[in-house]
Parts: structure tokens; sequence; C-alpha cells
């Protein structure tokens, strides 16, 4: 299948006029909740202020603190795995699951239940375990209902922000026999509850992603409201995280800061129902850790982007984005929509992701509403000109470039070009300079007036 | 102090009235003005569609036309923050550098430099005022809804003082309106439907006559206007400034 | 050459120079019991002052009379539960009474440590959750309650309220996987 890019899907997006508006109206709800969380906070931007800095300052010295926490990790009789890319990463886990789980299966199926990780997403573990006859249940709620219809996530707080209560009614309708037309939430999700409990109990091997990786102490954190983590991991055997290597941070106290901004920039609660810190196996059971590159060590050496790499995933510049709310995440074909996947999306294919750094209007809410202050649309901007550098963007965009560069830097030509622009606007019959296929502008718009005299002309003849 | 007064390209070919307009305010407030004759464009679109590196020729022509003013005025926020902030790749020369610190954005260059902090018009009407990303967040003239949930700015602290003036209080005070540059072409869809969203915010709380720093949000914003036949009167923050009513 | 090492390396070439380590301040703020119960509300939970610890048992048993198979070591339990209780008898469990460590005001969390959980799975797998709380433990936010932690221990949680989602259609619904009600008795 072709890859189609930004614009296309965006513009299939909003065919349904309704849907759009109910997306972004959903989005922006989020984005006030935020609002609300985050005003009442007298050091809020002090506390950005710090999380940027000390992620900064990580990135600064990421080799030495993933190794402290690898030492202190395996102190706490925790098993740690490197992986360099994303098909080791599967294999790492696959082997870990077989390992430790295959016997006890006793030639049914190994069951893994996950709580959310983007990692894990990116890596595209779940096609890989299941061609390997392993069972994948994923228990976040927005998850399970994306995995029943074999659809990516649109969001990275929120996988099935794209669906309304009617589609997911539809989804547990069919996979979990709930009533033909219930799409009251709270129904849905008690089914999903029941559902879930009984693959929570069945499970032999728990896997979560990792939101911090403390270097101080070997501990990982990890968020969530639903307590599918926690749940998962404390019933089965045999827990796996995975994480880049960018969610180290040195010290505990560090996680005072980020624990104040998380939850408040993605969805306006003060902080996610549970923040769990793990340290240490608990007797009888068995917690590895992945550890993974996939690209982002060649991320952290380009100096424009590195910046990308201090995201805590929290989705605030998918929920503020303009764009983004109105194309939806799957416009943007990568696992981390809206901005700040459209600068991290360019490291991984350049050719494939090339309109995704113009998928913005450069409005820089993405940067301002930032926890931990990525400058994105700055990146944006410059993703622009690696694209263009690298002879990717759309032949007639580029000449057209060259061309109206010339003419700016030619005030003769400049002052003539307008004039006879003008004049054929003037002259041409309106179905001429509105025709839709040819000036995409006019398919909702009018073209300004054209005036029989620039300023320049006007200047001229008033005031010299 | 000398002045030069910048007058971008579309400003120039197509709102000719919004040079007029800047023009005569600044003369209202005593200031001497001087529009250079072989000025074009701060080099924005090219830059913004992935050419920087094309721009360099219309950079390099825009300091050689600007070198020599104590003050560049433009009344556009956009065009501003190109010049501050992406003259960066020409090598900065005394003159560079001096032309990124002294171009200011009209509204800016009013409050700020002139230290005018009202101006004597009449204009008794409700008025709806469209912040400009690049005038707003990148100059930062107003407070951004992310940091700060007052809401306030210069061009509004001007606009407060004018008599007979009501300002319309939007949902959403600073989202952006989807011109974008070539995105408004490039994101067509996306484009029109932002822009769509704002004049309905606008219509919904009343907005008789809608303003800006910045044509280039506001020509994209009256296109939706012209097309939807909608009851709304666009007029450039210059031109109610210099008392020019709708 | 290892992945491992082959990770360490690429880092090690293309890191910045050493940018340095900010101090982060303990900010100050409101640990009043009055904003830990306002902030505990709005996010689902409930919070009760009771007289003493030892009045928490007659607080359960006006709150939770419904309630059969309750875990606990600090209230008369029905269900004993400790590290090698079986899934099945977890699974029952209606209501678990625990001690909570550190309360902190701004966000309505308290911090669960492993030694209090009687088994890692408890807070989790319970129906309902309570926890209890000494006054003189809340503090007004994370800076002040990592600063008063000593160490997470193997495992510990800041438990926020009940479980909740609101991944269909931005609907809070509370009562996802985990505990469907979660009520603080503060002494």
């Amino acid at each position: 299948m072709n890859h189609q890019n930004h614009p296309e899907l965006a513009e299939a997006f909003n065919k349904d006029f309704e849907r759009t508006t109910w997306h972004d109206e959903t989005l922006w709800f989020v984005r006030q909740k935020r609002d609300k969380a985050v005003y009442p906070i007298p050091e809020f931007q002090d506390l950005r202020t710090l999380a940027s800095e000390i992620k900064d300052h990580t990135l600064s010295n990421l080799d030495n603190y993933l190794l402290e926490f690898e030492q202190n990790a395996i102190k706490n009789g925790v098993k740690v795995h490197w992986a360099a890319d994303a098909t080791e990463h599967n294999q790492i886990v696959m082997d870990i699951i077989k390992e430790t789980s295959l016997e006890k299966a006793k030639g049914r199926n190994i069951r893994l239940i996950k709580s959310k990780s983007m990692l894990t997403e990116e890596c595209h573990l779940n096609v890989f375990l299941q061609k390997n006859n392993i069972d994948v249940v994923d228990t976040d709620l927005g998850e399970r209902i994306i995995q029943f219809r074999d659809e990516a996530p649109s969001h990275i707080v929120m996988p099935a922000i794209h669906l309304k209560k009617e589609d997911v009614g539809e989804t547990f309708h069919e996979h979990l026999g709930t009533a033909k037309g219930e799409k009251d939430p709270q129904i849905l999700t008690e089914a999903a509850r029941q559902h879930l409990r009984e693959k929570f109990v069945a499970a032999d091997v728990a896997l979560t992603g990792v939101n911090f990786a403390i270097a101080e102490t070997g501990s990982f954190v990890v968020c969530t409201n639903e307590g599918n983590a926690d749940l998962g991991v404390n019933l089965a055997k045999v827990h796996i995280a995975c994480m880049g290597i960018e969610k180290i941070i040195p010290k505990l106290h560090h996680l005072s800061v980020y624990t104040r901004l998380l939850a408040r920039s993605a969805t306006g609660q003060p902080i996610t129902s549970y923040t769990s810190h793990f340290t240490k196996p608990a007797e009888g059971k068995e917690m590895h850790i992945v550890i993974v590159d996939n690209g982002r060590t060649q991320q952290l050496g380009r100096a424009d982007f590195r910046a990308s790499l201090k995201c805590i995933r929290c989705g605030a510049c998918m929920n503020t984005c303009p764009v983004y709310r109105r194309s939806g995440g799957h416009s943007y074909d990568f696992t981390v929509p809206g901005p700040i996947g459209a600068i991290l999306s360019p490291n991984i294919d350049l050719h494939k992701y090339s309109s995704l750094p113009f998928a913005s209007t450069l409005c820089g809410s993405c940067t301002d509403v930032c926890p931990v202050k990525i400058d994105i649309h700055v990146q944006l901007y410059k993703w622009r000109q690696i694209v263009g550098q690298a002879n990717e963007l759309p032949a007639a965009k580029k000449w057209g470039m060259k061309g109206l560069a010339k003419v700016l830097s030619m005030p003769k030509v400049y002052d003539l070009s307008g004039k006879l622009a003008r004049g054929a606007l003037r002259i041409l019959p309106h179905g001429l300079t509105h025709n839709q296929s040819m000036n995409p502008w006019a398919k909702a718009r009018e073209l300004p007036d054209a005036p029989k005299q620039s300023f320049k002309e006007w200047y001229e003849e008033n005031r010299k | 102090m000398k002045v030069g007064l910048f007058i971008p390209c579309y400003v120039d070919q197509f709102y000719p009235n919004v040079g007029v307009a800047t023009l005569q305010l600044l003369e209202k407030l005593g200031v001497e003005v001087v529009f250079p004759m072989k000025q074009t464009c701060c080099g924005q679109p090219m830059a913004n569609g992935g050419c920087e590196q094309d721009s360099k020729g219309v950079y390099e022509h825009f300091v050689d036309t600007f070198a020599d003013f104590d003050y560049i005025v433009t009344p556009s926020g956009s065009c501003t923050y190109h010049i501050k902030k992406h003259y960066d790749i020409i090598e900065q020369t005394p003159a560079v550098q001096k032309v990124r610190k002294s171009v200011y954005e009209l509204v800016d260059f009013i409050e700020n430099v002139l230290k005018v902090d009202e101006i004597p018009v009449n204009f008794p009407y409700k008025v709806g005022l469209h912040l400009s990303c690049h005038g707003q967040r990148g100059l930062r003239q107003a407070n951004a809804s992310e940091i700060t949930g007052v809401r306030d700015g210069q061009i509004s602290k001007l606009l407060r003082k004018l008599k007979g003036i009501e300002l319309t209080e939007l949902e959403r005070n600073d989202e952006c309106c989807g011109f974008g540059g070539m995105f408004c072409v490039t994101e067509e869809a996306v484009s029109a439907r932002m822009g769509q969203d704002r004049i309905a915010d606008h219509l919904r709380n009343g907005t008789k006559v809608l303003t800006g720093g910045d044509v280039s949000c506001l020509m994209h914003l009256e296109g939706i206007i012209k097309r939807q036949n909608v009851p709304i009167k666009v007029m450039h923050i210059a031109e109610i400034l210099n008392g020019n009513q709708p | 050459m290892t992945s491992r090492e082959k990770i360490l390396a690429s880092i090690a070439s293309n890191k910045p120079s050493l940018v340095t380590l900010p101090n982060v301040p303990i900010f100050e703020g409101d640990g009043s019991i009055e904003r830990f119960k306002t902030v505990l509300e709005g996010i689902g939970g409930r919070a009760i002052e009771v007289a003493s610890k030892a009045d928490c048992q007659t607080a359960i048993d006006k709150y939770y009379s419904d309630l059969k198979n309750v875990a606990s070591n600090i209230v008369k339990a029905s269900v004993a539960v400790n590290l090698d209780t079986t899934k099945d008898i977890l699974e029952q469990v209606d209501l678990a009474v625990l001690q909570g460590e550190i309360g902190v005001a701004e966000n309505g969390t308290i911090w669960v440590p492993e030694s209090n959980m009687l088994n890692r799975a408890l807070p989790f797998i319970t129906q309902h959750l309570v926890l209890v709380l000494d006054k003189k433990n809340i503090v007004a936010n994370m800076q002040q309650a990592y600063d008063k932690l000593e160490g997470v221990g193997s495992y510990g949680v800041f438990i926020a309220g009940p479980s909740k989602t609101a991944d269909i259609e931005q609907a809070l619904v509370i009562g996802a996987h985990g505990a469907r009600s979660m009520m603080v008795l503060i002494y």
C-alpha cells in the first residue's frame, strides 16, 4: 500500500465535519482540564524549567546514569537487558517469556498481559509475539479497545480518543457480548473490568512500560490511572519492564518535579491514581528491564533535535495542537502522533515522514504547553530545512520556492510581478481565479481583492 | 530617530490601505518615517516552506535595505519574529545584528519605544482581536493561555482604551487561525477548518469588527468571512488606531 | 561488541558536553487537612477524620458493614492475607484497610510501601480500599513528600483515589481495574 502523507489523511478526516468538530472539542476539553490543573500551582513554570534542566543534564551524562542504574538494578535482583533496536527488543522479550514460562504453560500458549507502553508500540511487539504463539492482552482500557479493533493508538495517553462511545459499544458487543446498542461508558467499562480480571489472574507474564527510571536507586516508576500495571505485575510471576534510554533521571527526589507535571499536563489530574515505584522483585518472582536504543542515540547526536528526547509522553502537545485536533492521530501514521511525533519521526525515516514537519502552522502552542519545555515548533522548522535539503519536498514546491526567492531578492522584478499578478486577478473571471483544483486556497476561501495600486505605488504618488 | 517603514510583500500588493494606515498613524504620532523603495520581503515564505537556504539572498537584501535605520517598524508580528529569530543563518555582520535588534512590530514600537499607551480614537464597535501566534508566542506580545489564565497583551491594552469600544470575550482566546504560510494551501483542509472555527467563535460571541496585528491571518480569515457571507468586517489594528472606520 | 557496549559507546560519542544539574528546592505550600480532603474528593476519593487510630474500626463498621471479605492488619479482618496468599483468595477480597504513610495535600495521594500492603496485589485487586493516615504525615506537595520518604523500599505506590479511566470518550468512570472506591481515614 502506498504511504499516504499527512495532508491526504487529514483531508479525509475532515470530510466528516461533525466528527471533526467532536474530535476537536473532546481534545480541547482535555486541554482546558490541563489549564485548570496548572494555573493554581504558583511554581508551575519553575517546575517546567527544572524538569527541562534535569533532563538536559541527564542527557549530557546519559551513559554514566545508565550504568549507575544498571548496577543498582542488578544489586536489587533485577535482570537488565540491552536492545539496540526494535528487532532485538522483541527477541529479548520473547526469550524472557519463553524461558520463564514455557514449562509452566505446558503446551498451551503463554499468556502475556501488558499495560501501556509506547515503546512496545514503536517496536511492534504485539504482532511479533502473537506470531510466536504468545497470547497478548493489552489491559489499559483504551488499548484493549483498539486491540479488539486491530487499530493503532491515535494518542499516546488516550489511545482510543478517536472513537465514540457508540463505536466502543459495537466493539464490545462483538467481543465481550455486551448488549447491542449499549454505549454507556460506565457499563462498557464494567464489562471490560470483568473480562480483564480473568486475564489478570490467568497471566504468566506481565509487561509494563517505564515512565521514569532512577539511576540512584535502580528503581523505575510506572504511572497509571486504572491500576492495570500493578494488578498485572503483582499477580504474574514475571515482570518485564521496557524502557527507552531517555527515561532515566538521576535521583529519587527528581521524581517530585515530574510527578507534579505529568498528570496535570496529560489529563488535568493532580497526579495519576497510581504512581508505582518498582525496585526489587517480590520473593519468588522475577523482574526484567529491557533498555532500548532504537534510534535514540542517533537523535542524541543531532544537536538541534536532541531535546526531543526529554519528552515524558504526557500528550499535552497533542491536546493543544489545533492541527492534531482537526486531523486525528492516525493522520500522522507514526507511533507517536502530534507535534512531538512530527519531530521524532523524521529521525526514524525522513522520506516516509517528510510531510509531518509541515503538518503545523508553527503556532508554538506545543512548546508553551510542554512540561519539559521542548522547543517543538522550533524543531519542526528545523526539520523542514532538512527535508528541503534532502530533496524530499514536492518538486513544484521546491522550484516555486526557488523562483519566489529570486523574485524577492530583485526589487524591480518583484514590483513588476506584483503588478502583473494583481492586474491578472482583476481581469480574470472569478471562476478561473477561484478554480478549486488549481487554487486550493479557493476551496473554502475568497481571494483578497486585488487593488489597482500597491502600497509602494501609492507612496510614490503621495509621499515622494 | 531614523525610522524605516517595512511593508510586507503581501500587504504591499493586496492590502495597501494597511500600509497607508501604518504610515499615517506613525506620522500622527510624530515619527518621521522613510519607506525605502527597494524593499521586497523578509524571506519567511520560503524559509517556512523548508527552503531557508534559498532565502539567504532575500535576507541580505532586507538587511541592505534597512541597515541605516535606528528602528524598522512593520505592521506584522510574523515578519518581525522571522527577522529576529531566523536571520541567524547569514553571517552576523554588525549590520545584520543591528537590523535584527531594531525591527519592531508596530504596536510594540508604539508602546515600548514611543511610550504611547493611549490613542484618541472613537471606535464604537464590538471588536474581536485575533492574536497572531508569531506576535503572541513568538514576540511575547500577549500572554499565552498555556502559561496563564490572564488574558492580556499589547494590542488589547491599546484597544481597550479606544472610546466606545467593546472587546469580544472569545472561548478560545489564542487558538491559531490556521493560516501558517504555505500551510494554508499544502494542508488546505485543516487550514480552512481552523479558520472556520475561529470565525465561528467570533460570531458566537458577537464580533462585528475583527482585527489583529498580522494581515496574513486576517487575509485568511477574511477569505472565509467573504465565502461564508458572514457580517464581520476585517480591519488591521493599524487601520483602527489610525482612526479609520469600518 | 554487545548491544550494551554499542549503545553506551554511541551515547558517549553523541552526548553534548556536561550540563549542570539544577538544585530542586523544597517548595512551600498548603499542607492542611482541609486541602487534602478537598483535593481527594475532587479525584473521586473520600476522606473522613476520626478521633484516633483506634476509631478506624468504628468507621469501617459504619461505612462498610455490607462488605464481607475484609483484609487488614489494622481493623478486624475476615480474610487472612500474606505474601503467600493465592490469587483465588485475593480475588475475593471486598475491602482492604491498610496503613498509609504520607499524604500529599496538593494531589490527594498517599504513599503505601510494600511493608504495609500484606501482599503486593492487595491494594489493587481489592474491590474497595481504605487507607488510614496520621494527620501529622500530611505534607503540601511532592517535593515535601519525597523529602520525607526514607527511600522507596522494594516496592511502593502513591495511591490517589480509586481506580479510574476516561478512555471512552473522556467520560470519567470510577472503578477501572483496581479499587472501585477509596476512602482515607485521617486520625
